[in-house]
């Protein structure tokens, strides 16, 4: 197992170091931030002082090599936006971003488990045909949309929700939430679903119904269990997108994460900002992968006997 | 492994996990408390990059601490433009390149410390002069003034010494903020300590920005002794704030964002305009310039897109503004004319079909695309081949600012320009001269007369600037003008306060009073 866990860790550092390598080369080609900066007329010589004082006017490759220098003494440079240090910036922002990350998926999960089981039960039933019909829906709708269509109607014409920020203790939470998990109780949905249908035709399922299991049991305890790496693998996939900051929902929310972070630090150019925010998501979204192979390991028998084997 | 179980123990610990924190959200500082009496809560569209006084000409900075953080020795009274008493009482031309003012006594910094002559000059020579800094107050006010020589004579005593006459210069002085003489030369300060009648009393980035008011400020108390900033990018967001009551004052509005009865309209000092590219087929030609103007649907823009949020433009600047020329309407929308006048300069060999693009900052001002395209569907009517092209702020930026990106070819650019001095000279040698930062073209003659109009006073200073507008449009036609904007503030029913054209760009909270 530990020899699996290293080689999924050893294979997930090099789309880690591409991602920080990639935001890193791909900012600075975007040009010199300095009329930004600067002052509408600043001369020529005042350009390039800005330039010289923020290591612009170096070859590309000297700048990364002073950024990963950097990195090695836990600098990740200073926001040209604000003078604060850039990783506090992104440490400060991060947990915002999980704990709705967090609490969104599992969530999302809770309900894709709930519904898409029961519509698995029978398939092209009343319940399948509606919750299929209300999980595509809502695997297609816009955040934007919904999140203003939201604030109207629970904080507007009910008033029984804040329209935004972080000041109403739990009411805080619920319309940031609701938006956030439609997208992925909606995906979730259809792929425990289709699982679940699969699982509940297989041989072992038959052969437990024949000796008397209950349908809860069975599902549960044998269905379920068989369903739940597909579901696990798109699961992750969405949290990656979650961590990544679910930046329409925290820019319309007022949430203060690390999504609404990294795309101010894109439209201000602030590079030290941007790749302190990706740096550590990219870490998380390791970390998490990591996590995912372990729960992928302990759910299927044959990707953990063949860990097994491998070591 | 139990997987029902499991799943139940993860969803118990997430719920576990937000009730143990109290549902407080990391990063925001914990739970806050709805409105405390004496409490003003303002939502704004951006979050202040930073308090730094010499920033105060950028908008997100200067919204909240001009006039309310720091103060200025005189300040502009955004309604009659006049220059009004501040931290000095009294300015005089003593001599024409000298200039000297005389300070208030009792004036105190928020943190105890009294206010002097010495102070002025540190803050004055940080702003104007510091060329490390690079402050934007710096190149917007004294871009074109050279280094300025500043002495205290006495505690109460400033003197400014100019390299030419400079009959703009108390005008100039009311952009910058009075700091510490402690304060850093070498970099900017994110919080402040200054007169101002508030003091900053929290920040927590991200999330919320809260000035108190304080003893010991040298004026009348503010009827509201604290204000909370909060900021959300959504328009319709910040106005349903307001008319939830999660907040009194929502700035940055547009017509439909749904401000319904809290909605106050009020101009924001901002004109929108085309600038071209003067020297590139088929922008070359004056007359292709012309037939451009003619098919702007001012009219038609203001009233669907802007919901009737501003006015037609007949130059780059609003009516207020000395040099404004009362004279020039704006270009009436003239399709056949425009037509016509594409058709002669083809006859005359103007490749007229070369494509130039259209190119606008996103969300530079409500609405920005849409008057783009139907700007593009009428050239196109007209024979004229125009791309559109948007772009956020820093890319938009290096077609706007000297050095231009080379080879761009033809362009017509969408700019947005506020004079918040009240002056033209703040517009022309910007926008006009032929080595403006922001132009893109401009003639001897013109350059002659905005030269000759700076040192001006009073009526001649008035008149020589109008017929520097007038030149411009009538000679060079650097511009298609589209509208002198307005824009909507939602202000709740208990609140009394009245918006004007310095709003957007400073807001002093002492203005605001609870309604009785």
């Amino acid at each position: 197992m530990l020899t699996f866990l290293r080689r999924r860790a050893l294979t997930s550092l090099l789309p880690l170091l591409a991602v920080v390598l990639g935001v890193f080369v791909l900012a600075r080609l975007t040009g010199n931030p300095a009329a930004l900066y600067l002052p509408e007329n600043a001369t020529a010589e005042a350009r390039e002082q800005f330039s010289a004082a923020n290591g612009f006017d170096k070859p590309i490759w000297a700048q990364l090599i002073d950024y990963f220098a950097g990195v090695a003494r836990l600098d990740f440079g200073t926001s040209l936006r604000t003078g604060e240090d850039a990783a506090t910036m992104a440490l400060r922002a991060f947990p915002a971003t999980l704990q709705l990350a967090v609490v969104t998926m599992v969530l999302a999960i809770a309900v894709a488990i709930v519904v898409g089981c029961w519509a698995a039960l029978r398939p092209n039933g009343l319940a399948d045909r509606v919750s299929g019909m209300l999980s595509m829906t809502a695997a297609s709708v816009p955040d934007f949309w919904l999140a203003i269509l939201g604030i109207w109607v629970f904080a507007i014409i009910l008033g029984v929700l804040p329209t935004s920020g972080v000041d109403a203790g739990g009411a805080s939470w619920v319309l940031p939430i609701a938006v956030l998990m439609v997208r992925p109780a909606g995906v979730l949905t259809q792929v425990v679903r289709g699982a679940m249908i699969s699982a509940l035709g297989s041989p072992y399922v038959k052969v437990a119904r024949a000796k008397g299991a209950s349908e809860g049991r069975v599902v549960a305890r044998h269905a379920l269990k068989n369903a739940a790496p597909p579901a696990l693998t798109v699961a992750g996939d969405l949290a990656v997108g979650l961590i990544n900051g679910a930046v329409v929902v925290e820019s319309i929310f007022g949430w203060p994460g690390i999504g609404k972070l990294m795309i101010d630090a894109i439209l201000q150019r602030d590079f030290a900002v941007l790749q302190a925010a990706v740096a550590l998501t990219a870490i998380s979204i390791f970390v998490l992968n990591i996590a995912i192979d372990i729960g992928y390991a302990l759910l299927d028998a044959r990707v953990r006997n063949k860990a097994g084997a491998a070591a | 492994m139990n997987k029902t179980r499991t799943t139940a123990l993860i969803a118990a610990s997430a719920a576990l996990s937000v009730i143990a924190s109290g549902c407080s959200v990391a990063n925001s500082g914990g739970n806050g408390s709805g409105a405390a009496s004496g409490t003003l809560r303002i939502v704004l569209p951006q979050e202040p990059p930073t308090l730094e006084p010499c920033e105060a000409s950028l908008t997100a900075t200067g919204v909240v601490t001009r006039s309310n953080i720091t103060e200025p020795l005189l300040e502009r009274n955004p309604t009659s433009g006049a220059l009004e008493p501040k931290l000095a009482t009294e300015w005089t031309q003593t001599e024409p390149t000298l200039w000297t003012f005389k300070l208030r006594p009792g004036v105190k910094f928020s943190d105890g410390s009294e206010f002097t002559s010495e102070d002025a000059v540190k803050a004055i020579d940080r702003t104007a002069n510091n060329t490390t800094l690079a402050c934007n107050v710096q190149g917007y006010v004294f871009g074109q003034t050279g280094p300025l020589t500043l002495a205290a004579p006495d505690a109460t005593t400033v003197t400014i010494k100019t390299q030419e006459a400079d009959p703009l210069l108390p005008l100039r002085v009311s952009f910058i903020e009075m700091t510490k003489r402690d304060i850093s030369t070498t970099e900017k300060v994110r919080e402040p300590i200054g007169t101002g009648p508030f003091k900053i009393a929290s920040w927590t980035a991200g999330q919320k920005l809260t000035l108190s008011s304080w003893d010991g400020y040298w004026g009348a108390k503010p009827a509201y002794t604290t204000a909370e900033y909060q900021w959300r990018e959504e328009g319709t967001v910040r106005a349903a704030m307001v008319v939830n009551g999660e907040a009194d004052v929502a700035t940055n509005l547009g017509a439909d964002d749904g401000a319904g009865d809290t909605a106050v309209q009020y101009p924001n000092n901002e004109t929108t305009a085309l600038r071209f590219t003067n020297d590139q087929a088929p922008l070359n030609d004056i007359r292709v310039r012309q037939a451009i103007d003619m098919l702007i649907d001012r009219d038609g823009i203001i009233t669907s897109l802007f919901g009737g949020l501003g006015k037609p433009a007949s130059q780059l600047i609003g009516p207020g503004v000395i040099g404004y020329n009362e004279a020039m309407t704006p270009t009436k929308y003239d399709p056949a004319a425009a037509k016509a006048l594409v058709d002669a300069a083809k006859a005359d060999g103007v490749p007229v079909g070369t494509q130039f693009r259209i190119i606008g900052r996103t969300s530079q001002f409500p609405k920005i695309a849409e008057s783009i395209e139907l700007m593009q569907s009428a050239f196109a009517q007209a024979g004229l081949n125009a791309k559109i092209e948007m772009m956020d702020t820093s890319a938009q930026l290096k077609y706007q600012l000297r050095p231009f990106v080379p080879d761009a070819g033809p362009i017509a650019l969408m700019v947005m320009h506020g004079n918040q001095a009240g002056d033209a000279a703040f517009t022309v040698g910007q926008y006009f001269a032929t080595d403006g930062a922001q132009s893109t073209g401009g003639t001897p003659d013109l350059d002659a007369k905005i030269k000759a109009a700076a040192p001006l006073t009073d009526a001649a200073r008035q008149a020589a600037y109008a017929d520097v507008f007038k030149t411009q449009t009538d000679a060079v036609r650097g511009f298609a003008f589209l509208a002198n904007m307005e824009a909507v503030l939602a202000r709740a029913k208990t609140v009394d306060y009245t918006p004007d054209a310095a709003t957007g760009d400073e807001m002093r909270l002492a203005d605001f009073k609870p309604k009785a």
